[in-house]
């Protein structure tokens, strides 16, 4: 059993079953948001995590003080997440059945002093996360190591905990891509989102079915694309960043055969059989058209099609673009590893010369 | 549910509720916070500490109280009873000339106030004078002149004054100190009696815990004046490496180790220990007192933390220490420090970092031992280690073995030395755990090719030699006698003497074990007679033995079989695996085509060389033996230079999981069996280990991590460290050629070494003479001759000081070493020692008959008697006369058991001549000992050594 789950848990297998989970979980978030799923769930999850704390490897990872929060993260990370749909899920059925949301009720809309309301429970909230964090600090100390060895560097080196999800995006991407240029369109996306997202439903209540695309679309990169890697990261990335199941022991003399090949390696030594032209824009031809028709063609196509044309109606042509280039970006993520993994594949577009890779 | 007021989310008393559950949780987590911080293990330690120390300041108490006479203490209080009522009767007269004292203590201050204002306004005036004159402001100057003179005249005037009022004080005092003396007296001989109870008691209360002490130490209040806290030294001279930057040494030891400087504590349990050897180590008197070394300087770990006995890296000696500090401190292994303390028995390795240069280290027993073993064994043939360079060659020279062994003998010998000689420093190679026919038959064949080829390719280079002795069948028992008493065991252990062989432990020359079953009886005796015929640089001395002698040494050796090994045949040379070991060799740098091509062209022969010269290259015989055609080829092992600092992760451990993950588990491991890695580990033939199997002691290996991990690449700055002076030095370069010629094996040098001289247990005059300040003895131009011309000096003496085969560099080392070991380094001009005051040598002779001198130092004074004392005659060309004279005065101060007796023991006359005066008597022996002598040195030609 425990050989299977570290199996399944390498990203090759457990990255397409997280997205699998997602598509369930959102499809059938009517079902995840009741009481009863949530207790099934505690009923299942509860004895699962002590048998997977059992295992000294699982429990040495846990408890290293640097990966806490990530459990906190996951604890709080899955309550809220439930709590949403269940909010949701009771709004949407009245939605359908021509109610309004609860929030909307007028007992929910009674207006209330801010003193002591708001400002005092403020308060509170601030002494308690104030305790929280003291008892932190006393009972796990600061990881502070010894002065930097440059002989002797830790290994693995990993980045803070919530930068663990950019740090495994280096696994795929150029450094150049994975640490300046798409944490950049993260940020520019994210500010951006309120002036793309015009749909005014969903204001001061919880709803998923009235705004499905920035629901599926926002938590699957939150979920699937930044908390899943977080967790890869934390738990699953080992010395020399190789892969070790939960249960596996971290060794640090493991190797794992991988050897990466360029697209333009694919098109002109196996697919051609011909050597490599000089040029490096000849050589790397291929690649470079498929990126530029990736970002280039698909948003005038996506456009073309019918769910493109209501959503052009609804937002207009520049959130339209904006959105669509947005979101290619992001799935771009999923797409390079997948093809990582099916092809060993290094990268679409190889120019070393000019430090662009992609 | 209650009815909320209106603009009301929540229930105002419920808020206030949790507001003050939030307020208590906080101010509680706030005091948790301080206890947190003011809670450390090393107060504990501390109290510990301060307990111990009264209840042994209490025991000093008791016996201080003990030894003082009550008896006499009593009387004395008596006395001073009597002294206090004396005093009670001039109490009017005393009290009348205090209070005068006390009234003119008025006017002294006055006069004091007085006399400061005088004084500041003389210089301040002083001050605008001088300034007036510089510009010249004539009225001013007057003005102020003026005014400067009045001042000090007030000045001197009040100076006056208060004279008078101190010379009444004075007065006053004296005479109340008179009428009190009685009493003072009284007091004083009391606490000369009680003295040192009363400082104990001192000691005792300052150690006291009571409220003060609770107050000093008590949370908020201790960071002012705190009895309990961090104690350090911080070591200017001596930096720890922090990557980036060596900063000076802290440590903070002794925080928990509170009395490691204080003799006392013996008793006590780690870590409240006194230092076991105070006088070396840490005392303030010690040559490395702890304010100049510090502690982790020798030990390692980190000096600069407090927490706990892990993160301080403290390592436990083995894994019963372990599991007690488990259980015992909750011990975890500190988290990633690049050098955790040393384990205690490898401190002495610590002693390199300062002491360099230097062949043996005076105190550090198992570091000598490690490095002697590193020495016998030859590890520096293959590996660099500091120390180490520029050593011999640890085996003797193949480049004329045909002659001495048959080629039968030699390949049986490479493959399972052990196997002929159990005490042979040769290690075995193959038919190890990663060659053996057992589990890699293949591997052991291709062993079997190569050792064929490897005594081609040696024998083909081997040069003509022709002994130029012939054996003569001569007196196995005499040999036997020859080999024991001569002095071969300060080098060799032989078969036949295994006991005589283990006490002395020689092992600068091979064992002597079958060698019948080994050489050539010519070349035996040739040997024998004349090492360097055979090999020039030999370390092998001549014995200057007569052809008989010869003839019964080599006789007794070449009794001595090893039948079993004779009968070994060696498997033939497999031409198939030569073959395809070449083409091995040969693709490294070309196709598998490419060498097979290359091969072809090649002769049968030419290939069994070719194969021997690379297996003589790929197993390192060169480091080790002079080969012809491998001369200037770098040694094969890796730099030992710095394995003591050599990161763990470079440490190969391949699947060996029960060896300690240190770097001394790894190195005893590796020593224990080096091919242990390649276990379990898929290797093709080219690449497995090659390191050789020495098949050492438990001891062995320990001592010999301790003395690899001893070279590090921590370095101490040049304050630090030992810096040798000018004698040093060349005592330490005269070491390396006293250590390369063994001459330590038989001499005993300042107590160093002489380890042959445990076969003179019984009587060690008959032993090879103990050098004791033999710089001072001897005048080095005698020596420096007698290097080279050795002759008889004790005829009695059946050992031999033999004639080595020195170089003038060599000798001139040796020479410089002891007379600057001795710190004489001067010549003493013979030619006016003897210079007789009148009467002198009248007194000379007679104490010579007196003491019967001639009865032992007989040799040329009395044929009748054998001697047992060294020939005078030779005193006047080897002998100091300042040695002479401290010789007669204490000869067992110099040599304890020596057979000379003290005739001037502690300085008495020997004698009633000379007036009886000690120091006369003696320097006319002297004088006498100088007319005796001959100033002509024997020469080479004389036959000294034949009994006849």
């Amino acid at each position: 059993m425990k050989e299977l789950i570290n199996w399944v848990a390498d990203p090759i297998r457990s990255f397409p079953v997280v997205c699998v989970l997602f598509y369930f979980m959102m499809k059938y978030y009517r079902v995840v948001g009741t009481k009863k799923f949530l207790a099934w769930s505690l009923a299942v999850i509860i004895p699962v995590s002590v048998w997977f704390a059992a295992d000294p490897n699982f429990f040495t990872i846990i408890t290293l003080p640097d990966n806490i929060p990530i459990i906190i993260l996951i604890i709080l990370v899955g309550f809220l997440q439930w709590f949403t749909f269940y909010k949701a899920a009771i709004n949407d059925n009245r939605l359908d059945q021509g109610l309004g949301p609860i929030e909307g009720l007028p007992e929910n809309r009674e207006k209330v002093w801010s003193w002591p309301n708001l400002v005092y429970t403020e308060l509170f909230m601030i002494i308690a996360a104030t305790a929280f964090l003291v008892v932190w600090a006393i009972v796990f100390k600061a990881p502070l190591e010894e002065p930097a060895n440059p002989t002797w560097a830790p290994n693995p080196a990993k980045a803070p905990w919530y930068f663990l999800g950019l740090q495994e995006m280096l696994v795929y991407f150029d450094p150049w891509m994975a640490g300046v240029v798409l944490p950049g369109v993260v940020v520019v996306g994210l500010i951006a989102v309120p002036y793309i997202d015009t749909n005014p439903k969903g204001n001061g209540y919880y709803t998923v079915a009235e705004r499905p695309i920035a629901m599926w679309g926002f938590l699957f990169g939150w979920i699937t694309l930044w908390l899943y890697l977080i967790m890869v990261g934390t738990f699953l990335r080992g010395p020399n960043w190789t892969f070790y199941g939960p249960f596996e022991y971290w060794d640090f003399h493991k190797v794992v055969a991988e050897y990466n090949i360029n697209l333009s390696e694919f098109l002109w030594i196996k697919w051609l059989n011909s050597p490599m032209p000089s040029n490096m824009f000849v050589r790397e031809f291929l690649g470079i058209i498929l990126s530029l028709a990736y970002m280039l063609v698909l948003p005038p196509l996506t456009a073309m099609t019918s769910y493109g044309k209501k959503m052009i109606e609804g937002v207009g042509q520049i959130r339209y673009y904006i959105f669509i280039v947005l979101l290619l970006l992001m799935v771009s993520l999923p797409i390079k590893m997948v093809l990582r993994w099916l092809f060993s594949l290094k990268y679409i577009v190889a120019l070393p010369e000019l430090e662009l890779n992609l | 549910m209650k009815k909320l007021e209106p603009g009301m989310a929540y229930d105002t008393n419920k808020l206030n509720k949790l507001f003050a559950f939030l307020s208590i949780l906080f101010l509680m987590i706030v005091v948790w916070v301080f206890l947190d911080d003011y809670i450390r293990p090393w107060k504990a330690v501390q109290i510990e500490a301060l307990k111990i120390k009264q209840t042994k300041l209490q025991e000093k108490y008791e016996l201080a109280d003990k030894d003082i006479n009550k008896e006499k203490l009593a009387e004395l209080e008596k006395e001073l009873a009597a002294a206090r009522a004396d005093q009670a009767e001039k109490r009017l007269e005393i009290n009348s000339a205090e209070r005068e004292i006390f009234k003119l203590q008025k006017f002294l201050k006055e006069e004091t106030i007085t006399n400061g204002i005088l004084n500041s306004k003389v210089s301040a005036t002083n001050f605008k004078y001088e300034q007036a004159q510089l510009k010249h402001d004539h009225n001013a100057t007057e003005e102020y002149y003026s005014m400067l003179t009045d001042y000090k005249e007030k000045f001197a005037v009040s100076k006056d004054r208060m004279k008078t009022y101190q010379q009444t004080e004075k007065e006053l005092k004296r005479k109340v100190f008179n009428l009190r003396a009685g009493v003072t007296e009284a007091e004083k001989e009391i606490s000369k009696i009680v003295g040192t109870r009363g400082l104990i008691k001192k000691a005792l209360d300052s150690t006291s815990m009571g409220p003060i002490f609770a107050i000093r130490n008590a949370p908020f209040v201790d960071y002012l004046d705190p009895t309990l806290k961090i104690q350090q030294v911080v070591i200017e001279s001596i930096t720890d490496d922090r990557y980036f930057q060596q900063v000076p040494k802290v440590d903070r030891c002794m925080t928990c180790h509170t009395f490691i400087d204080q003799a006392g504590y013996e008793d006590q349990a780690n870590p409240h220990k006194t230092h076991p050897n105070l006088d070396l180590m840490v005392g303030r008197d010690s040559p490395h007192p702890m304010k100049q070394t510090g502690c982790t300087t020798c030990h390692g770990g980190e000096g600069h933390r407090v927490n706990d006995l892990g993160s301080t890296a403290h390592t436990p000696q083995n894994e019963e220490q372990r599991k007690e500090w488990v259980e015992k401190y909750n011990y975890h292994p500190p988290h990633r420090v690049a050098q955790p303390m040393l384990k205690l028995q490898y401190t002495e390795a610590s002693c390199v970092k300062c002491h360099q240069g230097v062949e043996f280290i005076p105190g550090a027993t198992a570091l000598n031992e490690g490095r002697q073993n590193i020495e016998k064994y030859g590890c520096y043939g293959c590996h660099k280690i500091p120390n180490f360079e520029n050593k011999r060659k640890p085996g003797p020279s193949l480049e004329k073995i045909a002659s001495k062994v048959s080629k039968e003998f030699f390949k049986n010998w490479v493959w399972d030395p052990k196997s002929f000689n159990p005490n042979a420093m040769m290690p075995r190679f193959f038919e190890q755990s990663n060659n053996n026919a057992k589990d890699h038959p293949e591997f052991a064949k291709k062993n079997v090719a190569e050792v064929n080829a490897i005594a081609e390719f040696i024998w083909d280079k081997s040069k003509p030699y022709r002994p130029f002795k012939k054996f003569e069948s001569g007196n196995a028992e005499n040999g036997k006698s020859l080999v024991t008493t001569v002095g071969c065991m300060g080098c060799h252990g032989v078969d036949g003497e295994e006991e005589m062989s283990a006490k002395i432990g020689s092992y600068a020359g091979p064992y002597l074990s079958g060698t019948g079953s080994k050489v050539d009886p010519d070349w035996l005796v040739s040997w024998l007679k004349k090492p360097s015929h055979y090999q020039e640089d030999t370390i092998m001395p001549s014995f200057r033995l007569t052809d008989t002698e010869a003839n019964d040494i080599a006789t007794y050796l070449l009794s001595l079989k090893n039948e079993k090994f004779e009968k070994f045949e060696f498997e033939p040379l497999d031409k198939k695996l030569r073959d395809e070991m070449l083409v091995t060799y040969f693709s490294a740098f070309d196709t598998i085509d490419g060498a097979k091509a290359k091969l072809s062209k090649m002769s049968d022969r030419e290939r069994t060389l070719e194969l021997g010269y690379r297996s003589v290259g790929k197993y390192g015989c060169y480091s080790c033996h002079n080969i012809d055609g491998f001369e200037g080829r770098g040694p094969i092992g890796p730099d030992l230079s710095e394995e003591g600092t050599k990161p763990l992760t470079q440490f190969g451990f391949g699947i060996q999981h029960d060896v300690e993950h240190s770097r001394d588990g790894w190195i005893n491991a590796h020593l224990e069996n080096p091919r242990r890695w390649d276990i379990g580990i898929d290797k093709p033939f080219k690449d497995i280990t090659r390191m050789p199997n020495f098949e050492l002691t438990e001891r062995e290996t320990e001592t010999m991590t301790l003395a690899v991990i001893a070279n590090s690449s921590e370095k101490v700055p040049l304050a630090g460290v030992k810096r040798l002076n000018a004698d040093e030095k060349i005592v330490a370069d005269g070491m390396k050629v006293l250590n390369k010629y063994n001459c330590i094996g038989c001499h005993q040098v300042d107590g160093e070494r002489g380890d042959i001289l445990a076969a003179y247990e019984d009587d060690i005059n008959e032993g090879p003479p103990r050098l004791v300040g033999e710089g001072h003895r001897v005048q080095f131009d005698w020596f420096h001759y007698f290097l080279d011309n050795v002759y008889p000096i004790r005829p009695w003496l059946t050992v031999r000081m033999p004639s080595f085969n020195l170089s003038d560099e060599e000798r001139n080392a040796i020479v410089s070493m002891f007379q600057h070991k001795a710190k004489v380094k001067t010549l003493v001009d013979r030619s006016n020692v003897v210079d007789w005051a009148p009467g002198e040598r009248q007194a000379a002779l007679q104490m010579w008959d007196e003491l019967a001198c001639a009865s032992c130092h007989s040799a040329g004074f009395d044929s009748e008697v054998e001697p047992t004392a060294p020939n005078l005659y030779f005193a006047r060309r080897r002998l100091r006369p300042s040695w002479i004279k401290k010789w007669l005065a204490a000869p067992d101060k110099i040599l304890p058991g020596t057979l000379m007796p003290s005739f001037w023991m502690d300085g008495e006359a020997a004698s009633e001549v000379l007036d009886g005066n000690t120091d006369r008597q003696l320097d006319a022996m002297v004088k006498l000992m100088y007319e005796f002598g001959t100033e002509k040195l024997p020469t080479k030609e004389t036959k000294f050594w034949s009994k006849q």
